[in-house]
């Protein structure tokens, strides 16, 4: 059976992360951007289940479980964040975030 | 994989010594509960009785904080956390932070007709992370630490939820904390993956042990790890969202987070540094990298903070910029930390007396602030001494001590953090941050400029000081004036607590 090498899981991860990355510097619509920070969130628990995988260890995976959940409580907030400033906003895009500029 | 077959026993239970030092943890913790509980009683009208339990819960814990100073470390769950006179001295600096949050945020809530009990929680939440990140010797305890942290600050800051700048203010924390989060739990991920430990006692271990075979992961898990905690101290180049977030925040909130949330992304971010060997086992050419990086960050972050504070009219906003220069003579003392006799004790020292200072200011602004978070611009102080002679004074003495101007706790620490640079040899270093914070005293005496010379402006009207504010507000100048002539105490303190680590 062909197994997957590693380094191939952790470059793919790696790109994922860059992507969330990226997206989070250039995306303009909030909804996106919370989208690139779970990207980059996932990008990490691959990571680290590759690690475990490869040193034997089972912190790497349990680690992952207090990832997702943290992960989940992030976009729960984040979303609440977004709908709030929709309401005096109107508007989901970072364009229109410009009240507090120097 | 196999030890997953057999439990050891000793991982299940807590012993008598485990029991108390997680007490703090429990009063905060069990606080937090209880308030829930009281804040949905259809009852009772929800204020005080949360207040009531929120502060029973602070002082609990600043009291069994207090029973647990000077004694042995006591290892937890597995040492994943430790429970040492380091955790014990920045607990106290999140609780007193807390509970002086809460005594500024009770009249002020009133007057922006927003007296809700999550906020009191909120608080609560945010604490205990903090007293978590304090003590965790895990990178995934401090990043979980880190987030519960963050999330509850993240809502305290849009927590004026009708006014567009909090609103604005929350996302643009919200989208930059948690990408800095993330960035962060990638490069412990790549520090598990380069050392095999996950626990920062483990990963210096792998490095004392392989000093030469530190692979291109681990510096680069590294490098990320200390970017994510540069984000999280605000320091140049990664201060951007500081000035704004401050501003949006409610008042007391901004002292909040420009005390607890510093303190304890510096706690956090000491003990991974002094973990993972800077002074200890790193290849000397990743020292003096991680050296120069610092140091450009530091002068960066001074002259930054400190330039741009003075074109500022707003008050908060001025603090901002002010307190992002303060994290750069953090900076300083944790350049000069390895090289000194006095290690890590001067920046701690100055943490302490940082968080005292600007608490005081904030408080006083927080009195200060008209409804939605206005008259907090420099004419708006005009006079100020004249409406509130006590109130300028205390201010007076917070800005004379962030300048620092002796005999206050600014002055202190300051000298004492500089001290220690000069022995390190960084004189260049000194020399500029003293530069700098001559700069500084521009901007603060600006203020009392203000205060106590100009004439009132336009029909202003004495606010209420309300008396949880006024004790505040006593207490944060009595302890400014305290560590300003007697800093010996606190030294003696953060050496211990250093030593512990």
């Amino acid at each position: 059976m062909n197994q997957v090498e590693p380094w191939v899981v952790l470059s793919f991860s790696s790109i994922i992360f860059m992507i969330g990355f990226t997206g989070i510097l250039i995306r303009k619509n909030i909804l996106v951007i919370l989208m690139c920070i779970e990207l980059m969130l996932n990008a990490v628990n691959l990571t680290f289940v590759t690690y475990s995988t490869l040193l034997q260890d089972m912190a790497g995976q349990m680690s992952v479980f207090f990832i997702i959940t943290v992960a989940a409580a992030e976009s729960a907030v984040g979303l609440a964040l977004v709908i709030a400033m929709f309401r005096t906003l109107r508007s989901v895009s970072t364009e229109e975030i410009q009240l507090l500029r120097e | 994989m196999e030890s997953l077959t057999t439990i050891r026993p000793e991982l299940l239970t807590l012993s008598s010594e485990q029991f108390s030092a997680l007490m703090p943890y429990f009063w905060v913790f069990g606080a937090t509960v209880l308030a829930i509980l009281a804040a949905v009683m259809r009852s009772l009208s929800p204020k005080w009785p949360v207040i009531t339990v929120v502060l029973t819960g602070l002082v609990g814990a600043i009291v069994s904080v207090a029973g647990l100073l000077g004694k042995e470390p006591v290892a937890l769950f597995n040492g994943m956390m430790v429970s040492d006179n380091y955790t014990h001295f920045f607990s106290l600096i999140f609780l007193i932070s807390g509970v002086v949050t809460v005594f500024a945020s009770i009249r002020y809530l009133d007057n922006e007709a927003m007296q809700h009990p999550e906020y009191y929680l909120l608080v609560l939440f945010s604490a205990l992370g903090m007293m978590l990140m304090a003590s965790s010797l895990n990178l995934i305890v401090i990043f979980i630490a880190l987030e519960l942290m963050s999330l509850a600050v993240y809502i305290l800051v849009g927590y004026r939820r009708t006014d567009r700048r909090s609103n604005e203010a929350a996302v643009k924390y919200f989208v930059l904390g948690s990408g800095a989060s993330a960035v962060l739990l990638y490069g412990a991920a790549l520090l598990y993956g380069s050392t095999g430990s996950i626990g920062i006692r483990g990963i210096l271990d792998f490095v004392r042990a392989n000093p030469a075979a530190l692979s291109p992961t681990f510096t680069l898990g590294a490098w990320l790890v200390i970017i994510g905690f540069l984000f999280k101290v605000a320091a140049v180049p990664f201060h951007m969202w500081m000035p704004d977030v401050y501003e949006g925040a409610p008042t007391p909130v901004t002292g909040f987070m420009a005390t607890g949330l510093k303190a304890a992304a510096f706690a956090a971010f000491l003990r991974v540094f002094v973990s993972t060997g800077y002074g200890a086992g790193l290849t000397t050419a990743i020292q003096t990298h991680l050296h120069d990086i610092l140091w450009m960050s530091a002068v960066l972050t001074m002259l930054f903070g400190n330039l741009v504070a003075l074109t500022q009219t707003n008050l908060k906003r001025m603090l901002a910029y002010s307190s992002i220069a303060h994290t750069g003579y953090l900076l300083v003392g944790m350049i000069a930390g390895p090289h000194s006799e006095q290690g890590y004790a001067p920046l701690m020292t100055y943490l302490v007396a940082y968080a005292v200072m600007n608490l005081g200011a904030f408080v006083v602004l927080s009195i200060l602030a008209t409804r939605d978070d206005g008259g907090l611009n420099l004419h708006d102080f005009s006079g100020l001494s004249r409406r509130h002679p006590w109130l300028a004074f205390a201010m007076a003495v917070f800005l004379f001590s962030l300048a620092g101007i002796p005999p206050t706790a600014g002055f202190a620490a300051k000298y004492i953090l500089f001290y220690s640079a000069v022995q390190a040899n960084e004189i260049l270093l000194v020399v500029i941050s003293v530069l700098c914070s001559a700069i500084s005293v521009y901007y603060y005496l600006r203020v009392l400029v203000y205060m106590y010379m100009r004439d009132p402006v336009g029909t202003q009207t004495r606010s209420p000081v309300s008396v949880w504010s006024a004790i505040a507000v006593a207490a944060m100048v009595a302890a400014t004036l305290q560590i300003g002539v007697m800093p010996a105490r606190v030294v003696y303190a953060a050496k211990k607590a250093i030593t512990s680590i």
